[in-house]
């Protein structure tokens, strides 16, 4: 069952060939084998997940219509709303938080028949690159359990590697859901800002936050960018586009123009390159040209989305005070202690030096210097991008400087922030960009090729992703486990 | 000469108004006043995580309108920022607000002080969105959010104002216009209205600004007028009381609030430092562009504004300005006139009864005119019924007492059960009255001959003094006249 | 240049309501420190002239919603994500009027 794609699986079960009933359960054996190993799931959703496959039965045996995703089990990252589930964001802080309504992403979901099987692991209210900031359990990378499966998505990206799941959710604000694909030797897409609703998302950085679909392969993702990827009138930011038709318009990518920026690119090490240069000639051999483009203000882009992020995320995190959800500080007896316990005990170090970084930069006396610089130099990497597709259709670059780490082994906050140099800056200017598999480390372990379409360009993207993949098969592989 | 004399007073007032839409500013839960607890709330008002914000574009309708009617400029660009700070009836602990780029710029109010037209500048209009309620119990605080997200914008005004009748007449007028836009029910014991005021006072002659006091909790228009009095001499006097101290050490920003059993401002919270609201463009929504075609559509849509009222009661009913003023100042109370005025073409008369006459009956009794249920038509009754001379003015008094006191019975009416009201038009009964005083006062009869008109009126006074105030005033003239000539 | 000191981080958490102990503190000042220092490389870039960038998005604005009042939210389940309530009200310790 593992080894189908969903779209495989979805046009079985419309045939009649299996049964939902049976594709959860394949699922959910394979969950409670290796989930334990893995630890990609917070929870798992049996009861539910049975209950809707069951009833997709009853309707396909009716002879009723179903949906685009019908009999496709999809996981969904714990900072995204399913109604009357909890919804932890990976925090001690709320554990006891049942949503109380549905995120757009998930309503649409099950509109098209989608099994919502399970809620993922991720860096404590995304806030991360490697998932080892969950205050509530450790997620390994299937294809090595001693490493991280990268953040902050790093529960849905394990999931769909390890095949426990056909699809899954992430988040995505400065590389959350291109890296760990990219770890995990799957398909991560980041659609344009704006294409997909951010309503029933928990903000971290909300101009830079997006949804984004994991997979085995790219047209799946691009199913699922099908489904969700529409206008919502509940997000001001939601872009005023209807829904496209992906699945049709896979095209060859003949004759585009791929710019790469060599010299931003000059400092990566020896074995990356490698591999990256092998995926250029791969595109090449797809007849595309490979142009050189000048990226260099991507330097600043780190420091850039530090400033905004966490300014953004300081003030999307106040509202988790004690006062009207979350856990409450046992200790607390008077109003300052509510405020200041609730978040003492219930917040990790990152959020708290991501909170306090933020609020320093918006501080009066500060402001000025730190997050109106920023904003300016946002503007300047946008122009950047634009004048870049000027001369070429898509630009490619790796996803990540290295393959997945071991868990521990990056301790300073910095250099953890500095693995997501070529993801970050995508974010900074809502463009579309996708992870897909391109090779394998010494070590065996996956990297990423990123390739980044102009803003609302997703299809394209998709596409290109999808002949590539086409021309090299042999990377859409399945971890042993 | 008072010790107050040397002094002068700066203040500004900032007014925050609840917008009556149906829903809330970014949540479309419903906007209203007086419910159950909780119980008009959101995912969006309420903060929960991942909840997001859509603009409510009658709300940026009733703020345009407001801005138009107040000849300010409307900005083409306008947005909104966050402005951080923790507090419990903060569903996110920031309000959503125009910070950096408001969308109403400057504007004028013209109010009237003690009699005279005065002219006030208007700095800023903005959107922002409520705060919930706190209930404060002995052992806990309760809060409820049903206020939370309700539209307001935020009135601004110059520091313009230098006495407490000019910050008055200003609320008044800002009063005035919100209510005939019909864009607030300005009520301020419900708090869809309530004005802060900022003080400083400085010698006369000095050029900068001394620091400030901001005074809260001013529930009414009159508490307001005793809290700034009190304010002001509370200042000069600490000035006073520390000559050597340096100035802005003697008053230090803070907050007072008016407590109107003290009858004066008490200290609520002082400010060390200037808040750090760490303002900076709201991420979750998108920048306001208004084009011209837009602005002038609601410009020339506008209703008549209390100005224009007033105006047009001065040019074409005759009425003294200060009278028009008053009576414009309340929609309500220049409606229920302007109905009067269909069957009692009196205006100058119908006006005086309506806001000297009964309007005094009913000062400190805690009722109005208009919520005593006293039909407009009555009024306009007993206007007839002295202008044609059925009644003498003085009458009209006691008749309105009658009216207070029994707000529903109609003056013809109570006229008729008391055939003493109605004075004594016989001409021979007059006739004989007159004959007597014209025969006691010859003299009279000379100086009025001679030119003296007072004279005239002081053998009116007499005839009317015998008939004990019954005979009609001007049958005692028409007699008078016929009889001295 | 960053004027980080103890004292400065002892405000910032006071701005942001989140309590930390000394040696929190203490690390949470050389995180920043080191992360202050890296931005501020922000510095060389020349931006005299340059926008800030309020939208990534062209051409967005003027996003509203129609003055009806749509789904509220019931006040049980509200009431229920409270880890204290009483009387219809969210209950919070006294708060100094």
């Amino acid at each position: 069952m593992h080894n189908f794609s969903a779209i495989e699986i979805r046009d079985k079960f419309l045939k009649g060939e299996i049964s939902a009933v049976s594709i959860v359960e394949s699922f959910l054996n394979r969950i409670a084998t290796y989930d334990k190993e893995i630890g990609s799931f917070l929870e798992v959703f049996n009861e539910r997940a049975l209950k809707k496959a069951k009833e997709l039965d009853a309707k396909l045996g009716k002879g009723e219509k179903l949906g685009k995703l019908a009999g496709i089990t999809i996981a969904i990252k714990d900072n995204i709303h399913v109604k009357g589930e909890i919804t932890t964001c990976a925090s001690k802080f709320l554990t006891n938080y049942k949503a109380p309504f549905d995120s757009t992403a998930v309503k649409l979901l099950e509109l098209e028949d989608a099994i919502i099987i399970g809620k993922t692991n991720l860096d404590e209210f995304a806030m991360g690159s490697s998932t080892e900031n969950s205050a509530l359990q450790v997620t390994k990378n299937p294809w090595d359990l001693k490493c991280v499966p990268g953040g902050s998505s790093g529960g849905s990206a394990a999931a769909v590697a390890a095949r426990l799941c056909s699809i899954s959710l992430g988040s995505d604000t400065g590389g959350s859901v291109r890296q760990p694909a990219a770890f995990c030797g799957i398909v991560g897409f980041k659609p344009t800002y704006g294409r997909i609703s951010r309503y029933g998302l928990v903000a971290y950085g909300s101009s830079l936050d997006q949804i984004g679909p994991l997979a085995t392969n790219a047209r799946d993702a691009a199913l699922v960018m099908e489904v969700l990827g529409t206008h919502c009138d509940k997000d001001s930011t939601s872009l005023p586009l209807g829904s496209d038709d992906y699945l049709n318009q896979m095209n060859s990518i003949k004759g585009l123009r791929i710019g790469v920026p060599q010299d931003f690119l000059k400092n990566l090490s020896e074995e990356p390159k490698k591999i990256f240069y092998e995926a250029l000639e791969t595109l090449k051999s797809l007849g595309c040209t490979i142009v050189d483009i000048d990226l260099n203000i991507l330097k600043y882009s780190i420091a850039t989305y530090y400033i905004l992020a966490t300014a953004e995320a300081s003030t999307n995190l106040a509202r988790f005070d004690g006062v009207r959800y979350g856990v409450r500080s046992a200790k607390a007896k008077t109003l300052n202690e509510v405020y200041d316990l609730s978040k003492e005990e219930g917040y990790g170090k990152e959020v708290k030096r991501r909170i306090l970084l933020g609020t320093y930069v918006l501080s009066s006396g500060y402001a000025h210097a730190y997050y109106k610089k920023a904003q300016k130099v946002r503007t300047l990497i946008v122009e950047c991008y634009k004048k870049a597709f000027e001369m070429c259709d898509l630009i490619a670059t790796p996803v990540s400087p290295f393959a997945a780490f071991e868990i521990g082994s990056i301790k300073d906050p910095i250099q953890m922030y500095l693995e997501d140099i070529y993801t970050i800056p995508i974010n900074l200017a809502g463009l579309p960009a996708i992870s897909i598999p391109d090779g394998f480390s010494k070590s065996g372990k996956p990297m990423g090729l990123q390739l980044i379409g102009p803003q609302k360009g997703d299809v394209r993207v998709l596409a290109a992703a999808y002949a590539f993949e086409q021309a090299k098969p042999e990377f859409t592989a399945i971890p042993k486990l | 000469m008072s010790i107050y004399d040397d002094w002068e007073t700066v203040i500004g007032l900032e007014i925050h108004t609840e917008l009556n839409t149906k829903s809330k500013l970014f949540s479309s839960a419903p906007n209203r006043f007086g419910d159950e607890p909780n119980t008009n709330i959101s995912e969006v008002c309420t903060g929960q995580p991942g909840a997001l914000p859509v603009l409510n574009k009658e709300a940026v309708k009733k703020a345009v309108q407001f801005g138009c009617a107040i000849d300010a400029t409307i900005a083409k660009f306008s947005k909104f920022d966050r402005k951080s700070y923790f507090y419990p009836d903060s569903p996110r602990n920031f309000q959503i607000t125009q910070f950096e780029q408001p969308i109403v710029l400057g504007g004028t109010i013209i109010a009237e002080v003690n009699g005279k037209e005065q002219s006030f500048a208007v700095n800023r209009v903005h959107l922002e969105d409520d705060a919930g309620m706190l209930k404060h119990f002995k052992a806990f605080a309760g809060v409820d959010y049903n206020r939370a997200g309700v539209p307001l914008i935020e009135i601004v005004s110059e520091p313009c104002m230098h006495t407490a009748e000019e910050a008055i007449a200003y609320a008044l007028a800002v009063k005035a216009i919100l209510q005939y836009l019909d864009v607030s029910d300005c009520n301020m014991e419900e708090g869809s209205l309530r004005v802060d005021a900022n003080i400083s006072v400085r010698l006369k002659g000095e050029t900068g600004l001394r620091n400030k006091i901001e005074i809260k909790n001013m529930n009414s228009f009159t508490n307001m007028g005793m809290a700034i009095q009190s304010e002001i001499k509370r200042q000069i006097h600490e000035y006073m009381n520390h000559p050597n101290k340096p100035i802005n050490e003697v008053i230090k920003q803070a907050t007072y609030r008016f407590d109107p059993e003290l009858g004066q401002t008490v200290l609520m919270r002082s400010k060390e430092q200037a808040d750090d609201y760490r303002y900076f463009p709201e991420p979750d929504l998108v920048p306001i562009i208004l084009t011209d075609a837009y602005i002038n559509e609601i410009r020339s849509q506008l209703p008549e504004l209390p100005l224009q009222r007033e105006r047009r009661y001065v040019n074409d009913l005759g009425l003294p300005p200060h009278n028009a003023f008053v009576l414009t100042l309340d929609k309500k109370l220049a409606d229920y006139f302007e109905e009067a005025l269909k069957v009692c073409p009196h205006a100058r008369n119908l006006c005086n009864w309506i806001i000297v006459e009964f309007a005094g009956r009913f000062k400190d009794t805690g009722k109005s005119l208009l919520t005593s249920n006293i039909p407009n038509l009555h009024i306009a009754k007993l206007v007839n019924m002295i202008e044609k001379g059925t009644i003498t003015g003085k009458i009209g008094k006691t008749v309105a007492d009658e009216m207070v006191a029994n707000p529903t019975k109609d003056p013809e009416e109570i006229v008729k059960e008391n055939p003493d009201f109605t004075p004594v038009s016989d001409l021979a009964e007059i006739g004989a009255l007159v004959d007597k005083v014209l025969a006691e006062n010859p003299q009279s009869i000379i100086d009025f001959k001679a030119g003296r008109d007072k004279a005239f009126g002081f053998l009116v006074g007499q005839v009317m003094k015998l008939s004990r105030g019954k005979a009609s005033p001007k049958i005692v003239n028409d007699l008078i006249n016929k009889k001295i000539q | 240049m960053a004027n980080l000191d103890k004292e400065t981080i002892k405000n910032l958490t006071k701005l942001c309501r989140i309590d930390c102990s000394e040696e929190e503190q203490l690390n949470l000042l050389q995180d920043l420190k080191k992360i202050l220092d890296y931005i501020d490389q922000l510095d060389e870039v020349d931006t005299e002239t340059v926008e800030p960038c309020y939208h990534v998005l062209d051409n967005v604005s003027n996003v509203t919603r129609e003055d009806i009042v749509g789904e509220t939210m019931p006040r049980e389940v509200f009431l229920a994500l409270a880890p204290s309530h009483a009387g219809g009200l969210i209950k919070v310790p006294p708060v100094m009027k």
